[in-house]
């Protein structure tokens, strides 16, 4: 037993030792193999060419809508080449001011002349240097917005005045009653004015030159429209502020100076580019196929006797205009070989098309011609 | 840019260092299960030697038996050695034989029980022999394998605990500890295979040498009966 024992073991070692030179480390696999990754691209993403312009530049990504110039409607509430519709308040255009502007300038220099001999002959009584003429001349020039304001205690709007003078000082009151929305704006600004003027007083002897301003306020465009927009943004926010909700892109358009004008979301500033000369290779969706069927099986009277006919399927093809309208009469393109049958379906198609047809906007390439299977087992 | 090593360079893939990355109980495992297969091994070349000689022993035996020698000879140069198999049933009876003669039996019927009782007896004794140590073989057979793959299983639960703490599922980090777990079946079945085997081999032989003796048995029964019925007639003729 010993020796066997003995064997046994010398045995076991023998093949141990063979095993840790031939069974090390196996050579490991090298990956040379790569893996490729595989993605499902729908057919439509080859094969939908988009209407483009033929002359355009090729460019990477088609124009949305082949772009047309929006007709600017007066009174749009919508920007045009926005992400979103979201409806700006109606900014009614400026224009009564074109006018008083342009009867301002006029009238002004009529009554400022004067006074600005006045103020000539003041400014060159406390100042015994010399100059010469011509630059004091030119240096009240620029004062004259300011001075009707200084000198006349009278009334405290010139400009108003110059206004209403060419047309008639009887009218004051009821021009004040009637153009209410445009005098009162001329009013504020005017008003506002001589509060400013009056603390310049004592100071604005010795400089002239300091102030070119006034003459710009007296245009009366800049801060008319602020005076303008500001009650049409307290109008528009107040009910805002009812809902609660806080809207990012409203507010946006509310801050947005862009005029309102057509077009919305649905226009694109975008150039066109190079492209199919029509839309084509879109398909309707199953959501657009089942409702189509759902119209023409709800328009659909099956002939009596033919409800259980198994078997019995007839397509019929017929043309839709843009409109949505049927063209032309139905036509059977395979006959279930029942007469009635078929009748039957042409005539579904046609109550349809008097109740009116509902086809999917835009897709007017695919619905031009259309072929529907009428089969009492699958419509129903 | 340097490249990134593929696998974990720590981990060898040798036999040896799996067999060192192993945790404690697989290899315990292990060890058990390589001296099992050392010890059946062991039995198996025992075996095979001894079975090789009792199978030379009898055919000696058989042809000293057969060859026409006074069975008295025989017994009387057998009896004084250790002998195994047919030797040592035939030196039973003889024994049997002689005292019962020697001291003048009276029942022939009483002597001829006696007679196989002996036979039957040393025929077990060298039964039990030639097939001890048979049962571990039997034994490493059947449960290697389930011993292997107990280490495995251990194996793997502690190597997919180790990944769940190191949060990886690469097949880099997994690949050692299963190959480790595994290498314990690898060599319950490597103890197992030869042991079942050997002792179906082993076990043959014994049922082979089994009846041999059995066959030699009843045939030398048979002839102590026809010597008994020869004396005990003229002796109650007499």
């Amino acid at each position: 037993m010993r020796g066997s024992v003995a064997t046994s073991v010398a045995m076991h070692a023998v093949l141990l030792g063979l095993g840790l030179i031939s069974l090390s480390s196996p050579r490991s696999m090298d990956a040379s193999v790569e893996s490729v990754s595989v993605d499902i691209v729908p057919v439509e993403e080859v094969a939908q060419v988009q209407m483009g312009d033929k002359k355009a530049p090729m460019s990477e990504k088609p124009a949305p809508t082949p772009t047309t110039r929006p007709d600017t409607v007066p009174d749009a509430q919508k920007v045009g080449d926005n992400e979103m519709d979201t409806d700006k308040p109606l900014v009614p255009d400026a224009k009564p001011k074109p006018v008083e502007s342009a009867q301002a300038p006029k009238p002004q220099p009529k009554p400022e002349e004067p006074v600005k001999k006045e103020e000539v002959q003041k400014v060159e009584e406390p100042k015994p240097v010399p100059a010469t003429e011509v630059a004091q001349a030119e240096q009240p020039k620029q004062e004259v917005a300011p001075d009707p304001a200084k000198v006349p205690e009278q009334k405290p709007e010139p400009v108003k005045e110059a206004e209403q003078k060419p047309a008639e000082l009887s009218e004051q009151k009821v021009a004040e009653a009637q153009p209410q929305t445009t005098d009162s704006i001329a009013e504020t600004v005017a008003e506002s004015k001589p509060v400013e003027e009056q603390v310049k007083l004592p100071d604005s002897v010795p400089a002239p030159a300091a102030k070119p301003r006034p003459p710009e306020a007296q245009t009366a465009k800049a801060p008319d429209r602020k005076a303008s927009e500001q009650p049409a943004k307290e109008a528009s926010s107040k009910p805002k502020a009812e809902d609660s909700e806080f809207n990012e892109d409203e507010v946006a358009a509310l801050l947005s100076k862009e005029k309102t004008a057509g077009g919305g979301a649905k226009r694109s500033s975008q150039t066109a580019s190079l492209g199919g000369r029509q839309n084509q290779g879109a398909k309707l969706s199953r959501g657009e196929e089942d409702a189509l069927r759902e119209q023409l099986s709800g328009c659909w009277t099956i002939p009596a006797g033919a409800e259980g006919g198994d078997g019995l399927r007839v397509k019929v093809a017929f043309n839709v205009d843009s409109s949505g309208k049927l063209e032309g009469r139905p036509r059977v393109e395979e006959s279930s070989g029942n007469r009635a049958f078929d009748q039957s379906a042409i005539r579904a198609v046609q109550i349809c098309d008097q109740q009116g047809l509902q086809l999917p906007a835009g897709k007017a390439d695919v619905w031009a011609e259309i072929a529907v299977n009428f089969d009492p087992s699958a419509m129903f | 840019m340097e490249q990134l090593p593929l696998a974990a360079t720590g981990a060898e893939l040798s036999v040896w260092s799996l067999f060192w990355q192993a945790g404690w109980v697989v290899k315990l495992v292990m060890i058990g299960l390589l001296g099992a297969s050392v010890w059946t091994w062991a039995i198996v070349f025992d075996k095979v030697v001894a079975f090789t000689r009792m199978r030379s022993a009898l055919d000696r035996f058989e042809q000293v038996f057969w060859s026409g020698q006074s069975l008295e000879d025989l017994y009387r140069t057998l009896a004084d050695r250790s002998t195994t198999g047919m030797g040592a049933i035939f030196v039973a009876a003889m024994r049997e034989w002689k005292k019962s003669f020697e001291k003048g039996a009276k029942s022939p019927i009483g002597l001829q029980t006696r007679i196989d009782k002996a036979m039957d007896l040393a025929l077990t004794r060298e039964m039990e022999r030639l097939e001890s140590r048979l049962g571990f073989l039997a034994t490493i057979g059947s449960a290697a394998p389930f011993i292997g793959l107990f280490g495995t299983v251990v194996g793997i639960m502690t190597s997919f605990q180790a990944i769940a703490g190191s949060k990886s599922t690469n097949l880099a980090v997994v690949a050692p500890g299963i190959a480790e777990a595994l290498l314990a079946t690898a060599i319950g079945l490597l103890a197992a295979i030869p042991a079942v085997i050997a002792y179906n081999k082993l076990s043959s032989d014994v049922a082979k040498l089994g009846s041999r003796m059995e066959g030699f048995a009843d045939e030398f029964s048979a002839i102590l009966s026809r010597q008994i019925d020869e004396k005990v007639a003229p002796r109650a003729a007499a």
